[in-house]
């Protein structure tokens, strides 16, 4: 459009004036309930991806346990479970915990400088699959069982409990941002009334010159869809910056060998692509469930005053 | 053009405020509805503004019973229908360009292709040097003036006007019915509401009086 035509023609003042929609107190309200559904959904995505990431590398190992017993050559029978595991199909490896390496896996409960010539303890065989869904874990375990003291570890047990937590944190999330956006909703609900009440002057003078329910919805709506954005960005922003922020203080509050393992329990805190692209769906939801809300509400509104 | 046919009102459990209304208003006419305050001369142009329904009786509209029409047909009906009102009822917000300029946004016009239309209307109710204040800033008069200019831009068919002249000083009241009678002259048919008895006997028009909710009509 030309520099002239525009100030020809200026852009007219809305019909519903900004100041008159209750907007501080409503942008601040879809804000905070943006900023919870942002966190909580982050928060479920990392306890989600941290949970599979555990679960498949706890997946791609077995333990082989050999109980020390009268008559039995211990470091003859590790030899042969070595040999057994590298026969069957989908094991990549399998090699022998030196007495140094469960002394370090024993040192946290038991305390540094053990000295585990004392005590009667089981040894292990570490064997890493190759690709656990093809792995003959049956053979493996029916081959394992002819050593004397032997047994398989698979840690099916705790991928399932690792599993069921991951599920349970992941329902009680999405429970929790139902909840958040249902809230939501209700406010918007009586926002929006209270705005129509204290607007009923232009929507009886727009109905007056033939304005149809539709037209005068839209005009209102408008406003609503724009507090919505607005406040949902600035909830989405605030939590992207939590985000960072809490990842950066696990980094340098945190010691670093405290850190290291928090990561290996946790993850890294970080959302990656797919948690920034939820964070901006979380807002996009957020300002279209503002928008639907609102417009239902005038439209109720305006046919129980036509 | 418009037919009442035995039109009873009651608003909820109340009382009756219009009984048995029947007449019939013609094209081109022009009618004053005069009665005492709470005779019903509101109610009777909300019915006739299609914004109450009766309670009983028929209303006929440009040939429709209203009654049958939805509520599409009854916003496009009604887009044939403007008001004025005694309390002027602008838009605090918007210019007296853009609140005369509103029945024609509402219905989805761009404002170039309305734009001379206004400026020329508002010159002919002399506000023409007054388009870009706001209602905060004109008299009585001028605000009455922008309310009438505003319920004629889209060339209504009929007029309706709840006392618009009680707000104003008695030389402009004239004034104002000078303007009514213009545009009645133009085609527009008009029912004016007012218990200004000075005006009443002024202007030489049939007289709808309204009395305790009962209507007899003074040709």
């Amino acid at each position: 459009m030309s520099e002239g035509l525009k100030l020809r023609f200026p852009r007219p003042n809305p019909i519903v004036p900004a100041h008159s929609v209750a907007g501080r107190t409503l942008m601040l309200l879809i804000g905070i309930m943006t900023f919870l559904s942002c966190v909580t959904f982050g928060g479920v995505l990392l306890v989600q991806k941290s949970a599979m990431g555990w679960s498949a590398d706890v997946g791609r190992e077995l333990t082989i346990q050999i109980r020390p017993l009268d008559g039995e050559v211990i470091e003859s029978n590790l030899r042969l479970a070595v040999s057994l595991s590298e026969a069957v199909p989908g094991v990549a490896s399998a090699r022998v915990l030196t007495i140094a390496e469960s002394e370090a896996l024993l040192e946290p409960w038991l305390g540094a400088g053990l000295d585990l010539s004392d005590l009667t303890i089981p040894r292990l065989v570490v064997v890493q699959l190759s690709d656990p869904n093809a792995a003959d874990i049956a053979r493996l375990e029916t081959d394992i069982s002819a050593i004397p003291g032997a047994s398989l570890e698979t840690h099916a047990a705790w991928r399932m409990q690792l599993n069921t937590m991951a599920g349970t944190i992941v329902i009680s999330g999405i429970l929790v941002l139902g909840l958040i956006l249902v809230a939501t909703a209700l406010a918007i609900v009586f926002a929006t009334r209270g705005t129509m009440s204290t607007n009923r002057e232009i929507v009886d003078v727009l109905h007056f010159i033939g304005a149809s329910n539709r037209f005068i919805a839209g005009e209102f709506q408008g406003r609503f869809l724009l507090l919505g954005l607005k406040g949902g960005l600035a909830g989405g922003l605030a939590a992207v910056i939590f985000f960072i922020f809490a990842g950066t203080a696990m980094s340098t509050v945190v010691p670093q060998q405290s850190s290291a393992q928090l990561g290996v329990l946790f993850g890294q805190f970080a959302l990656g692509i797919s948690g920034l692209l939820g964070i901006v769906g979380v807002v996009l939801v957020i300002a279209g469930l503002t928008a639907i809300t609102s417009r239902l509400t005038v439209r109720r509104f305006l046919t129980q005053i036509s | 053009m418009i037919a009442f046919e035995n039109v009873g009102l009651r608003y909820g459990h109340g009382p009756e405020i219009l009984k048995d209304l029947t007449f019939a208003i013609s094209p081109g006419s022009f009618h004053f509805l005069t009665g005492p305050s709470g005779s019903g001369k509101t109610s009777l142009l909300r019915l006739l503004l299609l914004s109450l329904k009766p309670t009983r009786g028929s209303v006929s509209m440009f040939g429709e019973d209203v009654s049958a029409l939805d509520r599409d047909r009854l916003l496009q009906m009604r887009r044939h229908i403007g008001i004025v009102f005694q309390e002027f009822r602008l838009l605090d917000h918007l210019t007296t360009f853009e609140n005369v300029a509103l029945p024609f946004r509402v219905r989805g016009q761009a404002e170039p292709s309305y734009r001379s239309n206004v400026e020329e209307l508002l010159d002919w109710v002399g506000l023409g040097d007054r388009m870009d204040a706001h209602p905060a800033v004109l008299s009585g008069g001028e605000k009455q003036r922008a309310a009438i200019a505003r319920a004629v831009i889209a060339k209504p068919d009929i007029l309706l006007a709840d006392e618009p002249t009680g707000n104003v000083d008695p030389e402009l009241s004239e004034r104002l019915l000078h303007l009514f009678e213009q545009l009645n002259r133009m085609g527009t048919t008009i029912i004016l509401a007012t218990h200004e008895v000075n005006l009443l006997d002024k202007f030489d028009y049939p007289r709808m009086l309204l009395n305790d909710g009962e209507l007899t009509i003074h040709e």
